[in-house]
């Protein structure tokens, strides 16, 4: 049998440099180490701080009361019957409770569509809604993307979050998704395989079926975005500084965009 | 004879069933060779995960599940292995594997919403009209 791996450790550095050298061929010379601390303290101390009315309220913003408990509920430090319980007991009326509890029924909900599909998870669940074909998607994810050098501030500062720090906050994801499907025409597995290796909470039947949401192949139309609603949810922090602000992309109204991104799409 | 504990990625908690069943049995945890392989993920998801490892009464190796899970019940002359379910086909996998020469025990987690076997699920909508009102009163 193989020697155990290591339990002792002088210090949180002396544990990343044993994990570097034992798993090198894995990791390579990824250095990055989140600043989240991993295990059962840290999660039940993650656990007292939710607030879920304030969470109700702003959680749609970049700087709102998210929980960031999803790294411990998704390797299971957490369980999800004890969250939904800590919810409970941390609200005063039943209506604050609500939406804390919907998003806690939604990773109950992927699960449960992961044990009915396994590894289906990787397979479009329905044709894509854009007016293309899956085989219109390219499979690689482009290099500027991975390396943060779109030159959008936005997305190249969502893509050195999710590298640096292993987290993303909801919306950002969804915004990087749909950039990443619908205007740069990769396919959602590519994208999904990149948040896959870097997301400390990265679940594959989450993950996977809410790319396959913002694709439109697990839901009945395409979600899109543009730089109004993101720059609102963002408190106006990326544009200002942005290369291409005056050619922005994603600058245009919701109908305008859907004629660019979507020019085949069949009428609702 | 007295169980083995296989711990997996899905559960790392001391509450996690099979701890809280069998609290003096020998557990092993096995960083899976061909999981890795396929995710590469990041040393960050390696470092967040082996935190929580270290505050569990587990024996980490690294390699094939298997071959791990097996020559650990051989070290401890058990013949039944007790985990944690989890919906991971994977998981599936190695169950099945295992249930060629050991007992399994696969403990369930506790319950999140309590609805029929048979709920629609094809969309979240759907399951949400059958979960909803025995979450929220």
């Amino acid at each position: 049998m193989n020697t155990p791996l290591q339990r002792e450790f002088a210090s949180r550095d002396e544990l990343i440099a044993y994990l570097h050298h034992e798993f090198a061929d894995i990791v390579g010379d990824d250095t990055d180490v989140a600043p989240t601390r991993g295990g059962r303290q840290a999660a039940v101390g993650q656990l007292a701080t939710i607030n879920p009315a304030r969470y109700t309220a702003t959680r749609n913003a970049l700087n709102g009361a998210v929980t960031r408990l999803s790294a411990y509920i998704r390797h299971g430090v957490l369980s999800l019957a004890e969250v939904r319980d800590a919810v409970w007991q941390r609200v005063k009326y039943p209506h604050d409770a609500e939406k804390l509890i919907t998003e806690l029924a939604w990773r109950d909900y992927w699960q449960r569509v992961y044990a009915k599909i396994g590894d289906g998870i990787w397979q479009d669940r329905e044709p894509y809604k854009t007016g293309y074909a899956a085989t219109h998607y390219i499979d690689e994810l482009p290099d500027d993307i991975r390396t943060g050098q779109t030159s959008l501030a936005c997305m190249d500062a969502f893509a050195d979050e999710l590298i640096t720090t292993g987290y993303l906050h909801n919306h950002a994801r969804m915004w990087l998704a749909a950039y990443l499907i619908h205007w740069r025409q990769v396919s959602w597995q590519a994208g999904a395989r990149w948040f896959l290796q870097h997301l400390l909470d990265g679940d594959p039947a989450s993950n996977n079926l809410s790319w396959q949401w913002v694709a439109s192949t697990f839901s009945h139309k395409p979600y899109f975005f543009n730089k109004e609603n993101l720059a609102r949810y963002t408190n106006h922090r990326f544009c200002g500084d942005c290369p291409l602000a005056r050619t922005c992309p994603l600058d245009a109204s919701y109908e305008a965009l859907g004629q660019r991104l979507f020019p085949q799409m069949p009428p609702q | 004879m007295p169980p083995i504990l296989w711990i997996h990625g899905d559960c790392l908690r001391p509450t996690n069933p099979a701890l809280l069943a069998h609290p003096d049995a020998p557990a092993i945890f096995v960083w899976d060779d061909a999981l890795l392989q396929q995710y590469h993920i990041s040393l960050k998801r390696i470092v967040f995960m082996y935190e929580a490892l270290l505050e569990l009464p587990v024996t980490i190796y690294r390699g094939d599940v298997v071959a791990q899970i097996t020559q650990f019940a051989q070290l401890h002359q058990s013949d039944t292995i007790v985990t944690t379910a989890t919906p991971a086909p994977r998981f599936k996998a190695i169950c099945s594997q295992l249930r060629r020469d050991y007992t399994m025990q696969v403990l369930a987690e506790p319950v999140f919403v309590d609805i029929p076997i048979n709920t629609d699920i094809k969309r979240f909508s759907r399951y949400w009209q059958v979960a909803k009102s025995r979450l929220i009163p």
